[in-house]
């Protein structure tokens, strides 16, 4: 996932997902005005799960609540597959109830945004993220 | 009812007996005796009668109130309607700025790169440092950059009047919503007034009302974080409570 300098390879295949096609959408404009350009989307936790299982993905952002499956158990779901326990995983979400983010903190998310946020914001959590990782 | 469980004749209540008999009323008498007899039969008969009067009254006024009909059959189901009009003029809303939005991006990265490919040169020219033979080309690219800007800021200008002119959504949605909130306070009070009719007391909630959650505590977003404990405010609250959880 990352070039020898450390440096965040921009290439990596990201997963959007959310139930609400506009806040895909400005996710993925973020992301691609950071450099991403390999996003793909999907808008429940019940999609993107195969998507995961079939695509060698390297990076989630996903929303909490959503019909059908959860954000929250999207996350535990990819952490209990011991082929995509790894990958990173970023909430972005109107949850704000301090128990959910003891929740997410718990179940493994990686990073936890509260909507609204900024794309400042987006980007701080990203470095944070990969940093750590790398 | 026996003497021993205490009968209790008063003087008028024997005077009348007498006047009853004595005018020869026997019927009346004799209804006299049974109440006399029996004291609290009569008094539940007279609840009785009270609590079917307040029922009728309470049925009466409640077919009356035929606002409460047409608020459940035809006002209702078009606060629906109108609810799902603000979600579709809000997210077309959202659409057009992003085309708009998504259009522009290309067209300010063209120039910024043209401008990167002038500034050599240009910078050169301003320190006398341009070689003659350099002259050429930076005028090539100063027209180039000029054609383009001249161009696309035409562009720019119409995408932006599209992003302004997707706002009208505000006062639309605002609108409607204003409506569904007067429906709501409507049928508020329809409730409170059948609630009052049937004689159940309704001065303010029992306990602080606890909001719906779904599974994992789902609410969606927070309208009264300030008169709430259990929620953070914003994202450093979220960055300081994740740090103390030792993330």
């Amino acid at each position: 996932m990352f070039s020898p300098e450390g440096a965040l390879d921009k290439n990596m295949k990201v997963l959007v997902v959310d139930d609400f096609s506009t806040m895909r959408r400005i996710v993925k404009n973020l992301l691609r005005d950071l450099g991403f350009t390999n996003i793909s989307e999907a808008d429940d936790g019940s999609t993107a799960l195969p998507m995961l299982k079939e695509g060698s993905f390297d990076f989630v952002v996903t929303d909490w609540n959503m019909p059908g499956m959860q954000g929250i158990d999207l996350l535990k779901a990819i952490r209990a597959d011991s082929s995509l326990s790894h990958i990173p995983v970023l909430l972005i979400t109107a949850e704000a109830k301090k128990e959910q983010i003891v929740m997410a903190a718990q179940a493994g998310v990686n990073g936890y945004i509260v909507k609204p946020f900024t794309a400042a914001t987006l980007n701080a959590k990203l470095d944070k993220i990969f940093e750590r990782l790398g | 009812m026996s003497a021993k469980t205490g009968v209790h004749v008063s003087l008028e209540q024997a005077k009348l007996l007498v006047e009853y008999l004595e005018s020869d009323q026997q019927e009346k008498a004799d209804e006299l005796i049974a109440e006399i007899q029996n004291p609290i039969n009569s008094e539940l008969f007279a609840e009785i009668g009270k609590l079917t009067r307040q029922l009728h009254d309470s049925l009466m006024n409640f077919q009356l109130d035929s606002r409460l009909n047409d608020l459940a059959t035809a006002d209702i189901p078009d606060a629906k309607e109108r609810l799902n009009y603000v979600i579709t003029r809000t997210e077309e809303a959202a659409n057009k700025t992003m085309d708009a939005v998504e259009s522009i991006f290309p067209v300010v990265d063209t120039i910024q790169k043209q401008i990167k490919t002038v500034n050599p040169l240009w910078q050169k020219l301003m320190h006398n440092k341009l070689e003659i033979t350099e002259f050429k080309n930076l005028c090539i690219d100063i027209d180039l950059l000029l054609t383009t800007t001249d161009k696309e800021s035409v562009r720019m200008h119409e995408l932006m009047t599209d992003v302004l002119m997707a706002q009208d959504f505000q006062d639309l949605t605002g609108q409607v919503i204003r409506k569904v909130i007067d429906l709501v306070r409507e049928v508020e009070d329809s409730l409170i007034g059948m609630l009052t009719a049937f004689g159940i007391t309704t001065h303010g909630p029992a306990q602080e009302s606890k909001p719906k959650v779904g599974d994992n505590l789902v609410e969606g977003p927070i309208v009264n974080v300030e008169s709430r404990d259990d929620v953070v405010a914003d994202q450093d609250d979220v960055d300081d409570l994740l740090s103390s959880l030792g993330f």
